[in-house]
């Protein structure tokens, strides 16, 4: 067996295919276990540091002005103190690590992604992303988190220290999570559980393909006036289960002992999102939708944050009356309307920034993407060219959507008090061409070693081919 | 023998006239007895012709034909007189195109049984899932040259009824299924059996530019499919006739028979005219340029959009039959469900009424059809719609008369009410026919009276009294409003505002730092001069430009060549994959180019100036490529790279041994690479021994081979005249693909993907084929667990040529930021990580003698970026093709506005029109047609991969 799960050239190939043979014979989790232990060895190899001083580099910290030549100090995994090179540290004695040249980054916050639920978007044993039902908020997205993905460690050396990991499908698929990118397990990673509620607004844009021309099965082609019906009783349906919700939190506040009211987990979960206290992402990119979600989240006074946004422009006046955020997801997704300009999901951060409405930028929740969770900053960077002020760039992948999952006086920047995750870069976050240099998780410096560099040293050093 | 269809129709011609010679044979007692055969029409305004009035004319009809018109004719004694004062007389309609499922049942053809030892090579796709067609016959379903209306007319006089009451006479009725459908049969529209209703067995053979009713994995299921099958069935007949020819005069190996391309002769003798339905503005220009290719006479079918480029339908010179089966406003359910009503949607409503005006203004020849209207008493109402929007009566006249009757070729007989013609007449109340509120009061059909449409009692009468005058007066306002805005045009030609924006006889540019894409060379400040659309001088110079000459003053910016992308789908019309089979090697993107998508626009937006169009991966050969230049608004020829020689893709891996399609498919050949390696090794054997076949052929002569358009592409490769870039992500079969075709001589160009091509970088570099990589996509399949950011730099320091591609229309407005990736991850410098999506891709594709760098001599193909163009925040100003400027950052904001004040116009116009009349039941057939997104922009804004798009 030892020889399957070595890396060496073909083996790899060769470990899998017994792989899916053992997993027919029930054997599959001590095989997974010997490959997890053998990646997580070098994940968490290096101990926290008790106290450590980043000297001489450019600060981007993300809440305040950019830092030229300043210092970060770290102790016990968070950040100690900030401050201009000038400036003495706190604790003048301890280790000191010269930076010069390099730009501090406060670690990005990816926002609704498949990464950590899917592996390999084809193959269908590796996802965990989407369940069966339509109302299950009691499903919590950080318990199915792979802390031994290979994808994870490709996208955190690109300077990913915090995901989303979203439960999808339809109407309330679930609960998501803030889970930090290190750890041994997931308990480990997990750095809030019940961060945020995810509803799924239903499809309101009509299929309107005659039947003649309807590609599949025709027996699924539903006239104009039945999609019509039918999403009008989806709305009712999602109204209902709120309405429903809120009367149990009701009940359960006047009966505070619990003797009558029979306890279930699923309005359970709902309490502190029907109260306003956490926030309610609904997921909404069609213009219908997202008008429909904002005057709902209104009359319920729901915590909402719009999820998608790729109409988020023709609805700013709502949005701004609403002041409701937009994690948008569509900076790269070609035009949808033929009379809207060719920039204009480029451009739509800065509008919305513009008119006073919070961003945060996000890949999107396509297992496609997940995988590419990497490429987040080079979204903001898209934005940037089309208007959005650099400094607003950087907030909507860090600050920004740690804020919308409260976790904003924790993480998201660089300011004492706060986690000490951040990364260090040979240039700007936005250019493609910088490289990261340094990692920290919560004072813990990570390698940034993955399968990429892995495999790019192994084929680097083939001998020639005769 | 030289023409037996002009024979058959003086046969048929002398039949009619010796009938009419004598009396009718006496019927039994008990039938109604034959009526007396002479009549004087007295009174009437004659149209004899189009164009040719009598007013207060008589018509003498003597046995079925007419035997006098004119002015002072007094009525033989033995006729009965019919009085038409106040009337109009017109030769009786015809329309040209009338399905046969809309007059009659159609006969059940009797089941044919299933042979599948026929060993007949159409890809074996699965026994089980595609027999193909069975019996004798073409093999391939949806193929039925040798259908024949004459045989199976079988009228339901209820119908027939319906057509006479809109004026028509004599119809063509056509086959109605299939692709190759089969011949039309020219009919009277009267109440007698077929065979006496019948004027004309074959009037034409019928090709449309539709699969529908394919089964599951049949061939064809793409567009470009369709058309290589029409194309090969052709060559099939004309090879059929030569063998069996030979084989009469020399014996030898007897040949097949094969009723379909028997059938076929007809056409391609030039004996029928072969009439293409191709339902798409682009595909009209595609029918015409098969049928030169295949030397048959042809008329074209409308698709009711050649107002989206009526250069195109002029180009053909043919003659068109037009439905005015216009789209109708519906009735959505809320009203803010108009928002996803697209522009193209809207126009496309609001031009359909000038389509026919269109078509003439190109002096194309037209005839109009009802079909196309399943409700067709809507077609009164709308040939109105065309005479207001520009088709004057007098060519709406012979749209229905004279046209239809000369592309029918029953001219002689019909068309006008000149003596010597069948007494076909259409009768209709005072102001004639063009006046939706003249009845039809009678028509005639070979001397025989049928009475028009008694007038039905008006049910809504009552309720009209019971309203108010207030109100009757609003609703009368609102009628009005509406006649009035339908007349008006608001849309705009889809070719306005778009395409060459500036075409300056000179260009100078200065200032700007220039990334040359040449050999070693590093940006630097550089001028260039362009003029004929070349590159006459780069270098640090300063120009004295004369007035004609353009100056651009590009300091501060950046200027590169137009980028390559080597892997676009992005204008391709219908299916990106022929995936049915396992070879498709006879399917030719160039058939399907789209130059109407709004993709091309976008790119251009991104510096994109040369596409690579492949067909997708469903299959270890797929079809051929055709290589553009973005030049929007051009053709679909005109965007064609004239010197780009012709490729292939070819696909390996999960894609083509299905991996990813379902349980179901699991029955094509390969399901494994070890069958891909088989499968393309036994095609390249058959091509060499078809090769072969036509070598012995010229060399000495004997019975000649047939054409075979798949074995025929995979020959040019033998020869070296076609490139392969094929699809692949394991290392193993990329070594398999590339060592197989060295077994058989060829180079292959490019490895497409090649996301594990790091791994054999040595061998790739030996091999000499170029790798056309992803910048950083993995992990979506399992193939591609492997693939690395750092590919392209790997196989580049090993010494392979890389590109970077998009496979994407989104990564294709950025290629540049893909390239920018290559310095990050292994440290290609950058002027040689620009070059992934410049020189590189055109060395790839065999172009680089053209475009790909900024040298003198090579097409003025650039860009102008606002910073470096690997910098992430650069954004693209200006691009410019062949000295001609394309996009113009500063000029788009002015085309967003007119599209959108465009599309509020025509928006505010259709809500006027549903103010009068609420809008149409969703159901409804034309109502449905106002939500058919046009072919050409189903995909505007798809990222259509050639990974996800096999099924």
């Amino acid at each position: 067996m030892r020889s399957q799960i070595n890396i060496g050239p073909g083996a790899r190939a060769a470990g899998l295919r017994v792989q899916s043979k053992l997993q027919q014979a029930g054997k599959l989790p001590s095989l997974l276990c010997a490959l997890a232990i053998c990646s997580s060895a070098f994940i968490s190899s290096n101990a926290v540091a008790d106290a450590l001083v980043l000297m001489n580099v450019t600060v981007h910290t993300g809440s305040g002005p950019v830092i030229t030549n300043g210092y970060v100090m770290i102790e016990n995994g968070k950040i100690k103190a900030v401050g201009p090179g000038n400036e003495k540290p706190p604790i003048d004695e301890a280790p000191k690590l010269d930076l010069k040249g390099l730009h501090l980054y406060p670690g990005m916050v990816a926002l609704d992604t498949a990464l950590g639920l899917s592996e390999i978007g084809a193959v269908r044993s590796t996802r965990d992303e989407t369940e069966v039902g339509d109302f299950i908020p009691d499903v919590e997205s950080w318990i199915a988190v792979n802390p031994s993905s290979e994808i994870i460690p490709v996208v955190r050396a690109n300077g990913i220290a915090y995901i989303e990991p979203a439960p999808q499908g339809a109407m309330v698929p679930g609960q998501s999570s803030v889970v930090a990118l290190d750890g041994w397990t997931t308990e480990e990673m997990v750095f809030k559980k019940q961060a945020a509620l995810h509803v799924v607004w239903p499809e309101m844009e009509l299929d309107l393909t005659p039947k003649d021309k309807f590609s599949g099965d025709k027996s699924k082609w539903k006239s104009v006036e039945d999609q019509a019906k039918e999403r009008d009783k989806k709305i009712r349906t999602l109204q209902d289960f709120f309405s429903e919700a809120r009367a149990y939190a009701k009940a359960k506040a006047a009966d505070k002992s619990a003797t009558t009211l029979q306890f279930i987990p699923a309005w359970e979960a709902m309490i502190p999102y029907v109260n306003g206290e956490l926030p309610v992402m609904i997921h909404a990119n069609e213009l219908r939708q997202i008008t429909h979600s904002i005057k709902w989240a209104q009359t319920n006074d729901l915590k909402a944050v719009i999820v998608g946004g790729r109409d988020a422009v023709l609805a700013t006046n709502e949005l701004v009356a609403a002041k409701m955020a937009v994690v948008y997801e569509n900076v790269y997704t070609p035009r949808y309307r033929d009379s809207e300009a060719y920039d204009i999901h480029f451009k739509t951060p800065s509008l919305l920034q513009k008119a006073g409405i919070k961003i945060a930028i996000s890949m999107g929740p396509e297992t496609f993407d997940g995988p590419l969770t990497k490429n987040l900053p080079y979204q903001a960077a898209q934005a940037i060219a089309f208007g959005l002020p650099e400094e607003e760039a950087l907030k909507s992948i860090t600050l920004y959507p740690a804020q919308l999952m409260g976790v904003g006086d924790k993480i998201g920047s660089i300011e004492a008090g706060k986690e000490a995750t951040f990364f260090t870069m040979n240039g700007s976050v936005f250019d493609m061409r910088a490289q990261v240099k340094h990692m920290w998780i919560a004072g813990k410096e990570l390698s940034l070693e993955n399968r990429h560099t892995r495999l790019y040293e192994k084929y680097k050093g083939r001998p020639k081919a005769k | 023998m030289k023409n037996p269809g002009q024979r058959l129709f003086v046969f048929l011609f002398a039949i009619a006239f010796s009938f009419s010679a004598f009396a009718d044979e006496l019927l039994p007692p008990g039938f109604r007895p034959v009526p007396p055969g002479v009549h004087a029409l007295v009174g009437g305004k004659v149209f004899v012709k189009p164009g040719e009035v009598i007013e207060s004319a008589t018509i003498i009809i003597r046995d079925g034909f007419i035997e006098k018109v004119g002015k002072d004719i007094s009525p033989p004694a033995d006729a009965r007189i019919w009085d038409m004062k106040g009337m109009t007389l017109y030769a009786g309609f015809i329309d040209p195109y009338l399905k046969i499922g809309t007059v009659g049942e159609v006969t059940k053809e009797a089941k044919k049984q299933v042979d599948l030892t026929s060993g007949r090579f159409f890809g074996l796709p699965g026994g089980e899932i595609d027999p193909g067609n069975t019996g004798a016959g073409a093999g391939v379903g949806l193929i039925d040259p040798q259908r024949r209306i004459s045989e199976i007319y079988a009228p339901d006089f209820k119908n027939l009824e319906k057509m006479r009451d809109l004026g028509f006479t004599a119809a063509n009725i056509v086959p109605d299924k299939g692709i190759l459908r089969g011949s039309s049969a020219f009919v009277q529209l009267s109440d007698v059996d077929p065979n006496r209703a019948m004027l004309k067995p074959n009037v034409a053979q019928h090709v449309v530019f539709d699969n529908e009713g394919r089964k599951d994995m049949a061939y064809p299921e793409s567009l470009m499919g369709i058309i290589s099958v029409v194309r090969q069935t052709f060559f099939d007949a004309q090879h059929y006739a030569t063998a069996r020819d030979f084989y009469n005069k020399n014996g030898g190996k007897r040949p097949e028979f094969n009723p379909a391309l028997q059938a076929l002769q007809l056409a391609i003798s030039k004996s029928v005219p072969v009439v293409f339905e191709p339902d798409s503005a682009l595909m009209v220009d595609r029918a015409a340029r098969v049928a030169r290719e295949l030397h048959v006479d042809f008329q074209i079918v409308s698709s009711g959009q050649e107002w989206r480029r009526p250069d195109l339908a002029k180009e053909t010179g043919a003659s068109f039959i037009v439905p005015l089966d216009f789209p109708e406003l519906p009735k959505l359910p809320a009203d803010d469900d108009w928002e996803q009503i697209s522009l193209d949607q809207l126009r496309a409503w609001d031009w359909a009424p000038e389509n026919a005006a269109v078509l003439r203004q190109q002096g194309l020849e037209v005839a109009l059809t009802t079909h196309g209207l399943e409700d067709k008493t809507k077609f009164r109402k709308n040939i109105k719609g065309a005479v207001d929007r520009g088709l004057s009566e007098q060519d709406a006249l012979a749209a229905l008369t004279t046209i239809p009757a000369k592309l029918c070729g029953v001219e002689q007989l019909l068309g006008t009410l000149e003596p010597g013609k069948l007494a076909n007449l259409t009768i209709v109340d005072g102001k004639g026919y063009f006046d939706p509120e003249a009845k039809v009061r009678e028509v005639w059909i070979d001397g025989r009276n049928y009475h028009g449409d008694v007038e039905p009692a008006k049910k809504d009468k009552k309720k009209d009294d019971e309203k108010t005058d207030k109100e009757k007066a609003e609703k009368e306002k609102k009628e009005t409003e509406k006649k009035e805005a339908l007349k008006k045009r608001l849309a705009k030609s889809p070719l306005e505002g778009r395409g060459v924006i500036t075409n300056p006889a000179g260009i100078y540019i200065y200032g700007a730092t220039v990334w040359t894409s040449v050999s070693n060379e590093k940006p630097a400040t550089l001028s260039i001069l362009i003029s004929d659309g070349k590159i006459q001088k780069i270098g640090s110079f300063k120009a004295d430009a004369g007035p004609k000459t353009l100056t651009i003053d590009a300091r501060g910016q950046h200027i590169t060549p137009g980028l390559i992308d080597a892997h676009s789908h992005s204008a391709i019309l219908h299916d990106v994959n022929e995936g049915t089979l396992p070879s498709s090697a006879m399917v030719r993107i160039g058939d399907v180019v789209n130059s109407e998508t709004d993709n091309l626009y976008e790119e251009l937006a991104g510096g994109l100036t040369t596409a690579n169009l492949l067909h997708g991966s469903a299959n270890p050969i797929g079809g051929q490529n055709q290589v553009i230049k973005l030049r929007d608004g051009a053709s679909p020829e005109g965007l064609k790279f004239a010197e780009a020689p012709q490729g292939i893709k070819f696909a390996l891996g999960e894609n083509v041994k299905q991996s990813n399609w379902g349980e179901k498919y699991k029955t094509r050949f390969p399901q494994t690479r070890m069958g891909v390696k088989t499968f393309i090794r036994n095609r390249f054997i058959a091509a060499q021994q078809y090769l072969a076949g036509w070598k012995n052929y010229s060399k000495n002569g004997g019975s000649p081979p047939a054409r075979d358009l798949e074995l025929e592409a995979i020959g040019e490769i033998l020869e070296g005249k076609r490139w392969i870039h094929s699809h692949s992500y394991r290392a193993d079969e990329i070594l398999m693909l590339l060592r197989l075709m060295q077994d058989f001589k060829v180079q292959i160009a490019t490895f497409q993907h090649v996301l594990e091509g790091y791994k054999v970088a040595d061998e790739l570099a030996a091999g000499n084929v170029g790798g056309s990589t992803f910048a950083d996509w993995w992990a979506y399949k399992f193939e591609v667990y492997d693939a690395i950011p750092y590919n392209g730099s790997l196989m580049r320091d090993r010494g392979v040529l890389v590109s970077f591609n998009s496979d994407s229309h989104d990564l294709a407005r950025h290629l540049n930021f893909e390239a920018a990736k290559a310095v990050k991850f292994g440290g290609t410098p950058e002027e040689e990580a620009l070059k992934f999506v410049t020189i590189n891709p055109a060395k790839q594709l065999r172009i680089d003698k053209h475009v790909g760098s900024l040298e003198v001599g090579k097409d003025a193909d650039f860009v102008i970026w606002s910073k470096s163009p690997l910098d992430s925040s650069t954004v693209c100003l200006q691009t410019w093709i062949d000295g001609k400027k394309y996009f113009d950052r500063d000029l788009d904001a002015q085309r967003t506005e007119a599209m959108v004040k465009e599309r509020a116009a025509i928006l505010e116009k259709a809500k006027k029109i549903l103010g009068a009349d609420g809008g149409g039941d969703t159901k409804d057939p034309e109502v449905k047609k106002f939500f058919r997104r046009s072919l050409e922009h189903q995909y505007d804004g798809v990222n259509r991969h050639c990974l996800d798009d096999e099924e």
